[in-house]
C-alpha cells in the first residue's frame, strides 16, 4: 500500500517518563502498517511550524485500529503533540517506508534497542514472535522508568501470546545503573554473543549506538538490520531531504529506501 | 456548482488544463503523490526534480531544517540519477501523465555551459514525454553553475543562447530571487518561452550552542509560506518587464495564495513546499481557484492574469 492521508483520533496521551510520552491513536490505516514502518503526523494548532512529525510505533493492531506511539519531547512539534488530548483529531501520512525484514537464515535473533529506539524494536519482536522465531534482547535506557519496564514486559510476554518460546533473555542496561546492568548496550550485546549463537541482529537507537552494534555484528559475520533517522520534509520520497550515506557511494533516502537498512550498506 | 470558466492556460507553448503546476524538487517525479490523488487528471502540469547529464550525489546530511515562522531551509543540492536513468525509471509513468492530460516539464540542471548542453541534448533525444523543459539557473545549493550562472543578465543570457537551438519544445527558465526584471528581459531576448520564479531565497540557520550551521552547509535555500509575499512582489516586477508568460512560485499553500500570484501576473502557479507537509494541497488549490474564477465572473482564467490594480 502506498502512503496516503488518514484521519486519526487520540485515545490516550500519557507522560510515562521524564519527557517521554505514550500516545494511543485510532486510525483506519492500522491494519496496513508493517513493523518498522512509520507514520508522519500533522500536529494541529500552530501555523508557524509546518513540517509533520515522523514517528515509529510499537504496535499497530489491525483488529481494533489502535496504534501505540512513544515519543520524546525535543522541540515544538513533539511538545504540541504531547498536548493533544483524548478525542482530538488530526491527520497522518502512512504507511511510510519499508519495515523490518524476516531473517533469511534460520536461528535466533538478537534485538538491541537504545532509548526512544525501543518502540520499533518491540514491533520487530512482535513480527519475529508471530513467525515463531526466537530472540533475545538488550534494552538500553538512560535510567529505569516504568514505560521501559512495561515495554520489556511486553517483549517477555510476546512469546506467551504467540504460543512459542521466543524471548528467552531480555537484558536491561541503564546509564545510571538504577536497574539492570550499568553500562552500554554494546557491552551487554557482546556478553550475549559470547554465550549464544544468533543468525541476525535488529537495532534502533542513537546513531552512535547503532554504528557500534553494526560494527560488532559485522565483525562476527551476523546480518544486521538498522532503523535509521533523518530530518524529513515529506516522509514519502518527494523531496530528497532525508539522505543516508551509503558505503557504495552516494545516498539513499531514509523515508522511502528505509528507514530499515542493512547495516552493511550504511556508511557509518 | 459546476464551473463554466475555461481554466486552461498556455505557458509559453505548454498547454495546461488549469494553471496549477508543481515546483521542482517538491513533488518527486509525480508518482509519489498517486496515493493522495490522481495526478494525471487533476493538475495542469508537473515539474520534475532537476536532472543533469550525469548522476549527482547531492549534499551531505543534514539537508533540512525547520525555521520558526512557516518556513524550511534545504540544501539538497540536486541529487539526481542523470538523464538516462531518470528516463528509464520514470519515462513510462510520465508518458502516462501526458496521456491523462497533464503537462510534464522536465528540469535541466548543470554545473557549466557544457553540462547544460549535454543534459539538454540527452533530454531532447530520450524524453519524448516532456511537454517542455525548465532550465534551472538558480539552485543556491550547488558550488558551481546553478545560481552562479543565472546571477547576471549576461550569464543567464549565455545559458539561454546555448539551450535555445537544442530543442524546439517550450523552454521555461527558473529564476533566482533577485534582479528579476533585468534577468527576465535578457532571457526573453534570447528566446525563452516562459519564466518561472522564484527559487528558494539563500539563508542561514545557526545552532547557537554548537556555533555551527543547522545544516551540513553554511547557507541553504529558504522556502514555504514565509516567502510568499516576496515571491508575489517579484512576479509582479517581472510581469511588468517582460511579455512572455510567468509561472509564479513561492510559498503557495492554498488557493488564495495562487489567486494572488495570478493577479500579480502569473499565468501558471506552482505549489512547492506545501506538497511536502500537506500532500493534497495542489489538488485543493485547483478546486479553490476554479471556484474563485467562477465567483469573479470571468469566462476564462486568463482574464485574471495581471489583473492587479496598482
Ligand atoms: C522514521 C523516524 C521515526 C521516528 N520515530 C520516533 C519515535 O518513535 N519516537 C520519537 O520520540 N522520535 C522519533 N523520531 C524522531 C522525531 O521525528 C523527531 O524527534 C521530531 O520530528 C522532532 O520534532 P520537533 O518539532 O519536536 O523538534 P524540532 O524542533 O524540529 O527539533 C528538535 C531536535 O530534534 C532533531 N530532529 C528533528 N526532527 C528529527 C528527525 N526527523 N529525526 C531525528 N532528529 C530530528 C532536530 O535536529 C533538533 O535537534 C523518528 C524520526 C524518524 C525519521
Ligand atoms: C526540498 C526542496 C528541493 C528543491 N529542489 C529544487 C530543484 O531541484 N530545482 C529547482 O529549480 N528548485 C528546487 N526547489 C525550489 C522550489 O522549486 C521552489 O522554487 C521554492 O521552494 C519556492 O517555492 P515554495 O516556497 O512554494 O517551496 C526545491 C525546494 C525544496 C524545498
Ligand atoms: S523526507 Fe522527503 S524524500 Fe524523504
Amino acid at each position: 500500500m502506498s502512503a496516503t492521508l488518514h484521519d486519526f483520533e487520540v485515545l490516550a496521551c500519557k507522560l510515562v517518563a521524564e519527557d517521554i510520552w505514550h500516545m494511543s491513536i485510532h486510525t483506519e490505516v492500522a491494519a496496513a502498517l508493517q513493523p518498522g514502518q512509520f507514520v508522519n503526523i500533522h500536529v494541529p494548532g500552530d501555523g508557524a511550524h509546518i513540517l509533520r512529525v515522523p514517528l515509529s510505533f510499537s504496535n499497530a493492531n489491525g483488529r481494533n485500529g489502535i496504534v501505540d506511539l512513544y515519543f520524546a519531547t525535543v522541540g515544538e512539534g513533539t511538545r504540541r503533540l504531547a498536548a493533544m488530548a483524548p478525542g482530538d483529531r488530526s491527520t497522518l501520512v502512512g504507511p511510510c517506508g519499508n519495515g523490518w525484514k524476516l531473517p533469511t537464515e534460520g536461528g535466533r535473533a538478537l534485538l538491541v534497542a537504545g532509548g526512544i529506539g525501543l518502540p520499533p524494536i518491540v514491533a520487530a519482536a512482535r513480527m519475529l514472535a508471530t513467525a515463531g522465531i526466537g530472540f533475545d534482547a538488550v534494552v538500553g535506557a538512560h535510567t529505569a522508568t516504568k514505560h521501559v519496564e512495561d515495554l520489556i514486559d511486553c517483549l517477555r510476554t510476546l512469546s506467551k501470546d504467540e504460543g512459542c518460546d521466543c524471548a528467552r533473555k531480555v537484558v536491561l542496561t541503564t546509564d545510571d545503573g538504577t536497574r539492570g546492568i550499568a553500562g552500554f548496550t554494546t557491552q551487554a550485546m557482546e556478553v550475549l554473543l559470547a554465550e549464544n549463537a544468533y543468525a541476525c541482529v535488529y537495532t534502533c537507537g542513537r546513531h552512535a549506538m547503532m554504528a557500534g552494534v553494526a560494527n560488532i555484528a559485522k565483525g562476527r559475520g551476523i546480518a544486521c538490520q538498522v532503523s535509521m533517522e533523518a530530518m524529513m520534509g515529506c516522509g514519502f520520497g518527494a523531496c530528497s531531504c532525508c539522505n543516508v550515506a551509503l558505503v557504495s557511494g552516494g545516498y539513499a533516502l531514509c523515508c522511502s529506501d528505509g528507514p530499515v537498512f542493512d547495516a552493511e550498506e550504511v556508511a557509518w | 456548482m459546476v464551473s463554466t470558466v475555461n481554466m486552461a492556460v498556455n505557458l509559453g507553448g505548454i498547454q495546461m488544463r488549469n494553471p496549477i503546476n508543481t515546483a521542482s524538487g517538491t513533488f518527486g517525479n509525480g508518482m509519489q503523490f498517486e496515493g493522495f490523488y490522481d495526478v494525471g487528471t487533476t493538475l495542469g502540469a508537473i515539474t520534475c526534480k532537476g536532472v543533469a547529464a550525469e548522476p549527482w550525489d547531492g549534499n551531505p546530511a543534514p539537508r533540512l531544517a525547520e525555521l520558526n515562522g512557516a518556513a524550511i531551509m534545504n540544501s539538497v543540492g540536486l541529487q539526481n540519477p542523470g538523464v538516462r536513468e531518470f528516463v528509464e525509471r520514470y519515462g513510462d509513468y510520465l508518458q502516462g501523465l501526458r496521456d491523462r492530460g497533464c503537462a510534464v516539464i522536465c528540469q535541466v540542471a548543470g554545473h557549466s555551459l557544457r553540462e547544460y548542453e549535454r543534459a539538454m541534448d540527452l533530454f531532447e533525444e530520450l524524453a519524448p514525454f516532456a511537454s517542455g523543459f525548465e532550465i534551472n539557473i538558480s539552485c543556491p545549493n550547488i558550488a558551481a553553475g546553478g545560481a552562479a550562472m543565472g546571477a547576471t543578465p549576461a550569464g543567464a543570457a549565455e545559458v539561454m543562447r546555448a539551450i535555445r537551438p537544442r530543442t524546439g519544445r517550450p523552454v521555461v527558465v527558473k529564476m533566482a530571487p533577485h534582479d528579476v526584471a533585468e534577468i527576465g528581459r535578457a532571457l526573453e531576448a534570447e528566446g525563452a518561452d516562459a519564466l518561472s520564479l522564484i527559487n528558494t531565497i539563500p539563508g542561514m540557520a545557526i545552532d547557537i550552542n554548537t556555533r555551527r550551521s543547522r545544516l551540513a552547509r553554511p547557507t541553504a535555500g529558504v522556502s514555504g509560506p514565509a516567502i510568499h509575499a516576496i515571491a508575489v512582489r517579484m512576479v509582479w516586477e517581472c510581469a511588468q518587464a517582460v511579455s512572455i508568460p510567468l509561472c509564479g512560485i513561492g510559498g503557495v499553500a492554498n488557493w488564495e495564495d495562487a489567486a494572488e500570484m495570478i493577479l500579480a501576473g502569473a499565468t501558471a502557479v506552482s505549489v512547492g513546499t506545501a506538497n511536502l507537509y500537506d500532500p493534497t494541497c495542489a489538488a485543493r488549490v485547483v478546486e479553490g481557484l476554479t471556484a474563485w474564477a467562477t465567483q469573479q465572473g470571468v469566462s476564462e482564467i486568463g482574464e485574471l492574469v495581471g489583473a492587479f490594480e496598482a
